[in-house]
Order: C-alpha cells, then sequence, then structure tokens
C-alpha cells in the first residue's frame, strides 16, 4: 500500500512537472520558437481570410524565430473567448477588438491591454498613423493598442434598379433618402436589406437616423449620457422613421435573418441598398459580379461626418512576448504591407504613407472622396454604449422595428434603462 | 372489471410492494453497506464537489457580488441589490420568465403525448417497425445547434420550406408568416423545432415502459370484454405509470433550462421576445459582462428547477428504499 502511495505521488510529481514545463498559452515550442498567439475575428469575405496568412507567411520567413498562431472566431465568440481568457495564462499575446468606448475601452478598463508607449517610440508610430486612427487608440491615455484598420461605413446601391426605380440623383439629405425608398418600393423593389438577428445591422439605420435628425452635436450629447434620450424630439423622429422603414422599406422577414442571408439579397439584385462598411467592396467583388454594377454614397445625414469605427491590434498586458508580439505588429502596418492589402480590409488604410490605389474601380474611388470630405467621425452605438446599454438599446430598436412598442415611447424607455443602471 | 384488473394488478410483483417498517438512519446506512462502499464512490463524489456542487455554490456566491468577469477586475459585494434589480428593473427578465413557463407546460403536454401515442403506434407487430423507431429516434441524438441551423433555414423567409408553404397557404396577412421574425409566434416556432427533436426520445422510454406491461393482464382484460381505450386506461397507463413520471421529469429539467435551440434560432430575439431564463443568464453574464446580475438569474432558475425537481427525488428514494 505503501509502495503504491509513493508511486502515486511520484506520477503526480511528474505530471505536474510536465504541466510546469508546458507553457498553457502554447506560446513555446520544442524548436526553440517564440509562437506569438494571435486572436481576430472571422473575416467577412475569403480573400481577406487569405491576405492575413500570407501576411503571417511572409512574416514568419523573414522571422524565422518567431511563429505567428493565428486564431479567427466570429463575433461575439471572439468577444467570449477575450472575456474568460484575459488575466490568464490563457490570454493570446495580441488580439484584434473594436476600439469605441463601449468594446475596446471596456478591456482597456478591465486592465487587459498593454501600454505601448515605449513601442510606440521604438518603432516611431505615431509618426506612421493618421491622426484619425491614433485618436482611438489615445483617447484612454498612453496608447492602447496599434490602428489596424478605419472602416467607413456608407450606402452600397444597385445602379440598375436605382434606374429602374427613375432615381437620377443621389439623395444627400434623410428627406432625399426617405424620398428614394418611397421611389424604389414604388417601382416594386425592395429599397434596402438587412439582417435583424445580429442587431448591430440594423442598429446602422438607426444611428443614421439619429445623427441625422438630432444633430452631431446632440448624437455626442446622447451617447455619452449628456443628453435625455426620452425629451428629445430628434429621438422620437429617428425612432419614427425606423418604424417607418421597417415596415414599408426593408426585405420582408429582416428580423429573422442575419446580415449574410440580408447581403445576398443585395448581390442578387433583390434589393436595392446595403448599409454596409467599406470592407464591402471585397464582397461584392467576390460574388464575381461587375463592379461597376454598384455604387456608393454618403450617409446622407447632413452633418458631413463620417459613420465609422477603428479596429485595433492589442497587446495583453500580461503577455510575456510582447517584443515578438511588437515586432509582428509593426511589420503589419507597415507602409509595405499596408500598401500591399490595401482594399482588402478597408479601402483607407491608417498608415498615412500609403497611397490609393492608381485605376481602382468605381467603389473605391467613392471610397476616397468619401473619406477626403468627412468632416470628423461618429462611432456606431455598440462602439460608443456600455455593453449592457447596448443590448436594451438593440431590444428597444428591435420593438420599434417589429411594431411592439410606439416609437413616441422609445427615447424615454431608452432614458429609464440607464438611469437605472447608472 | 376495472376492481378486478386493479386487484390483478396489485399482485403483480415489482408494480405494489408493501412498504416496510423504517428503520433508524444511521442503521440503515450501516446496513446498507454504505460505509464499505465509500471508498468506491469518493472519486465520483469528490469529482461531483468540484464539478458540480462547487459551481454551483460559486454561482449563488456571485449572484451577491458586482463584477464584470474579467479576472483582472476586482468584485465588489452588493448584497441581493442584483436580485431587487432583476425582479424591479430588468426589462427582459419577466419576459424570460414567461417563456420558461410556457415552454414547460407546453412540453409537458405536446411531445410527452406524441411520443406516448408513437410508442403506443410502434409497439405493435406493424411493416417497417424498426425503421419508424430509428427515423423518429434520430432528431433525438442530433446536436441542438444543429436542429437550431435546419429549422432556422426552413423558416428562412425568402429560401425557406416552410415559409413556402404558409405563403402556399397564405397564411398570416395572405403573404406568408414569417416565424422567426414575428415576436408573437417566435418562441412557438422554435418550440416546435424542440418537439421535432424530443417527442423520438420520449418514444423511446415509453416503448421500454411498455414492454414491462403485464401481456397476461392485457390478455385477460380482452378477456373480460374490454375494448382498445378501456385496456390501455385501466392496464396499460397504470402499468407505465412510473415511465410516465420519469418522462414528465426528464421533460420539466429539460425544458426549463433550454437554451441552445433559441440560441441557434433568434438569440432570444426579435426584440428578446423569445427570450428564456437560461439563456438571459448566459446574456448577462458573458454578452453583458454582468455576471452579478446573470448568476442572480441562474440561481432563480436554479430555484424553480428544484422546486420542480425535489418531489421527484423524494418520490424516487422513496421507491429504492422500499
Amino acid at each position: 500500500m505503501r509502495l503504491l502511495a509513493k508511486g502515486v505521488a511520484a506520477l503526480a510529481a511528474v505530471a505536474l512537472l510536465a504541466g510546469c514545463g508546458a507553457n498553457a498559452s502554447g506560446t513555446s515550442n520544442d524548436s526553440g520558437k517564440t509562437t506569438v498567439t494571435w486572436w481576430t475575428i472571422n473575416q467577412s469575405s475569403p480573400s481577406a481570410d487569405a491576405a492575413l496568412d500570407k501576411i503571417i507567411t511572409d512574416f514568419e520567413a523573414a522571422n524565422p524565430d518567431i511563429k505567428i498562431e493565428r486564431t479567427a472566431r466570429a463575433v461575439d465568440a471572439h468577444k467570449d473567448a477575450l472575456r474568460t481568457a484575459i488575466g490568464t495564462s490563457a490570454a493570446p499575446d495580441i488580439y484584434n477588438y473594436w476600439a469605441g468606448p463601449g468594446l475596446g475601452g471596456e478591456l482597456v478598463k478591465a486592465n487587459a491591454s498593454a501600454d505601448l508607449t515605449d513601442y510606440y517610440k521604438q518603432y516611431n508610430w505615431q509618426d506612421r498613423f493618421t491622426g484619425a486612427a491614433l485618436n482611438p487608440v489615445t483617447q484612454y491615455g498612453g496608447f492602447q493598442g496599434v490602428p489596424w484598420k478605419l472602416n467607413g461605413e456608407a450606402l452600397y446601391y444597385n445602379k440598375a434598379l436605382f434606374a429602374k426605380a427613375g432615381i437620377t440623383k443621389l439623395p444627400t439629405t434623410l428627406d432625399e433618402l426617405n424620398d428614394t425608398a418611397a421611389k424604389l418600393k414604388a417601382a416594386g423593389i425592395t429599397p434596402i436589406e438587412f439582417g435583424g438577428t445580429v442587431n448591430w445591422h440594423l442598429m446602422r439605420l438607426l444611428d443614421t437616423f439619429l445623427e441625422g435628425y438630432c444633430g452631431s452635436a446632440k448624437f455626442d450629447q446622447l451617447v455619452t449620457n449628456k443628453a435625455n434620450w426620452g425629451k428629445e424630439d430628434c429621438v422620437t423622429k429617428s425612432f419614427t422613421n425606423l418604424a417607418t422603414w421597417s415596415k414599408d422599406y426593408l426585405n420582408p422577414g429582416f428580423i429573422g435573418i442575419n446580415n449574410d442571408e440580408s447581403s445576398a439579397l443585395f448581390y442578387n439584385g433583390k434589393a436595392a441598398m446595403a448599409l454596409e462598411g467599406d470592407w464591402f467592396d471585397k464582397n461584392i467583388s467576390d460574388q464575381k459580379v461587375n463592379m461597376n454594377d454598384f455604387g456608393v454614397f454618403p450617409l446622407p445625414t447632413g452633418t458631413g461626418r463620417l459613420y465609422g469605427f477603428e479596429e485595433a491590434e492589442y497587446i495583453s498586458k500580461d503577455s510575456p512576448h510582447k517584443d515578438a508580439a511588437a515586432k509582428f505588429l509593426d511589420y503589419l502596418t507597415s507602409t509595405k504591407v499596408q500598401q500591399e492589402v490595401l482594399g482588402t480590409f478597408a479601402t483607407q488604410s491608417v498608415n498615412k504613407a500609403v497611397t490609393p490605389k492608381a485605376g481602382g474601380d468605381a467603389l473605391s474611388t467613392s471610397w476616397d472622396s468619401i473619406f477626403k470630405d468627412a468632416k470628423g467621425l461618429y462611432m456606431n452605438n455598440d462602439q460608443n454604449l456600455s455593453l449592457s446599454s447596448t443590448t436594451e438599446y438593440w431590444r428597444i430598436q428591435n420593438l420599434v422595428a417589429t411594431g411592439g412598442m410606439a416609437p413616441d415611447q422609445a427615447g424615454a424607455e431608452f432614458q429609464k434603462f440607464l438611469d437605472s443602471n447608472n | 372489471m376495472t376492481k378486478l384488473i386493479a386487484t390483478r394488478l396489485s399482485e403483480t410483483p415489482g408494480l405494489k410492494t408493501r412498504p416496510s417498517p423504517k428503520k433508524p438512519l444511521l442503521k440503515r446506512i450501516a446496513k446498507g453497506g454504505f460505509v464499505a462502499a465509500l471508498p468506491f464512490l469518493a472519486p465520483a463524489l469528490a469529482a461531483y464537489v468540484v464539478f458540480v456542487i462547487g459551481p454551483m455554490f460559486s454561482a449563488v456566491r456571485l449572484s451577491l457580488y458586482k463584477w464584470s468577469g474579467f479576472t483582472t477586475d476586482k468584485q465588489v459585494f452588493v448584497g441581493f441589490q442584483n436580485y431587487v434589480r432583476l425582479f424591479t428593473k430588468d426589462p427582459v427578465f419577466w419576459t424570460a420568465v414567461q417563456n420558461s413557463v410556457v415552454w414547460v407546460l407546453l412540453s409537458l403536454v405536446i411531445p410527452t403525448t406524441l411520443g406516448l401515442l408513437m410508442a403506443l403506434a410502434l409497439n405493435r407487430p406493424v411493416f417497417g417497425r424498426n425503421v419508424f423507431r430509428s427515423v423518429f429516434y434520430i432528431p433525438g441524438v442530433l446536436a441542438p445547434i444543429a436542429i437550431a441551423n435546419m429549422w432556422r433555414w426552413m423558416y428562412n423567409p425568402n429560401y425557406g420550406v416552410i415559409s413556402d408553404i404558409s405563403k402556399a397557404l397564405h397564411f398570416g396577412d395572405g403573404s406568408g408568416v414569417t416565424f422567426l421574425s414575428d415576436p408573437k409566434v417566435a418562441i412557438y416556432a422554435i418550440f416546435a423545432a424542440f418537439v421535432w427533436q424530443v417527442a423520438g426520445l420520449n418514444m423511446v422510454l415509453f416503448l421500454a415502459g411498455l414492454q414491462s406491461v403485464s401481456k397476461e393482464l392485457v390478455e385477460s382484460a380482452r378477456l373480460d370484454g374490454a375494448n382498445a381505450w378501456q385496456v390501455f386506461r385501466n392496464v396499460t397507463l397504470p402499468a407505465l405509470r412510473p415511465t410516465v413520471v420519469v418522462v414528465l421529469v426528464l421533460t420539466i429539467v429539460n425544458s426549463i433550462k433550454v437554451f441552445d435551440l433559441v440560441v441557434g434560432m433568434t438569440g432570444g430575439g426579435p426584440a428578446q421576445k423569445s427570450q428564456v431564463l437560461a439563456l438571459w443568464s448566459y446574456s448577462q453574464s458573458f454578452l453583458n459582462h454582468d455576471f452579478g446580475l446573470g448568476n442572480a438569474t441562474a440561481t432563480v432558475l436554479l430555484l424553480i428547477t428544484l422546486v420542480l425537481v425535489i418531489p421527484y427525488m423524494i418520490w424516487s428514494t422513496k421507491g429504492n428504499e422500499d
């Protein structure tokens, strides 16, 4: 019996030593290479996925002592995985995340990301990125993350369907946009597609109405809890317009399908417009359709601001491989790589030395002017609001969109939630 | 005749036994060989404590704290504040409670009745009996998330077969029913998938129970002139009583914690109208990063489950001791 106990103890000790020797986050291996783990969201197109793989292959060839291990997940799974892993040995060395206060800001607040000030000095990153790209990573103090892509969102449209509905001029105000949708509907065309199960897709339309009807200053006050949602007429007007669009202009059954399913309606010419980001150029081209059949125009809010958000690459605070991770991020955002992938992840680069592609298609040319003409940026509200507030914002948005709540009650209902949670 | 059958039932071994007089607990434990069995039970017991009881207590404890779920974030004790928020300020909690209750009630009636009817039909020597048994059972072994995907496609308003049928039949306002998009219909549309999934499982349990029904009793009832309904009512059903209880309890437990199908088909939408307690607990914790509120919801769910299941546990324990 004593022998058995000794045997068990010896086995346990061996197992313990083996456990200590193995790195829980998989960041070192037998070949002596440093393995940097990188968590990203799934790319929206196969070509974007292939481009990331190529970046990794090229980097590893140039840096044989570093191996990059990328794990891609769906949006919500990515958020879940990070929340579970941050602060533990399972956390990745680098994680991709949205830079807005409601998402990236929450992780910064939770001490998930490392302040990269020293690396910004070492690699001279402050001179590399555009001012617009740097703002989201410096807003929390220090340098939290490295800008990866700044996406703008706008309205894509099918030229043939617009022509069929007799639309000759692109809308420049919300009233004109409402008229455009009415004309399309009158011509028997579904004006715009949305997939409601993911919530954030339809949110873009509500955000647009809020920016347009409330104006930039009031919009910013609302999302920072400095104005009362229940007392602003523009909020009611926005929800009223959302109700009208949901009832009359969106694809039937939109709330029961996701954005990929609804995008198929746009690709197939069954819906005239799609409210998407500049990554959507690649999605369209992946469908092997004629890119010149489609156009894009800025959201006609009248404020001149660009609707969009930034994604950054963050280095985990507890990463044991910060130097290798920073080296990879330096490569990822270098002028050479950014020039090569321009148009794959976004039409504009965060690297200010990158020049627009010569002879690009009509869509990318339109995006160049959309970014150039923009007077500031307003972010998607799931980036602006806290997670629980976003969940409630979506609930109310969907209630109004499905006729379950009168638009004039929506603002007060949301304010009630904000008041009881702050 | 009923009296005669009842008398015969009482004489059937295993159906009714005389209860033995109660002995003191310690004596019963010693006599039952509990102490001798303890070393063999210990590993499983330890695993149970670590992986089941421990997390359960941890969930209850967390329901009294405010915590974002990040290990880097501090847990702050707030007492019963999360419960107060849940019961008075949470805009979704009562919708989730209502849906969970409706789900349990419907589960007790529809898939159980269907399972019993299928079992009765396939307990006879009919052509292709084994094939039908397998076909009805297959949905029960599929992963719920796969079932959710399948049904979501069938309900798809643009390409789905069920939507096409409802359009062809001019249901709804004439243009078909948008099953998962309609806040009033969504929860029932998901429930239809649940019925498809579990009715076959219930059928298998009932089929097993039907094998224990005494053929002699059925035969003698028929000789006494009982028709098919009377045989079922007075012979089959009483003999199936233990199986019925097991099926009902399993149904309650499985339906109160329903999660996968709702996640896969609507995510609780539209506008949280198909939300259920288990999913709302998950959403509060993992999507909203509010682990206090999420665990308060989980604790409420635990209490409801215990209220429903404890009577069964007492009943089954008594059955074993007698």
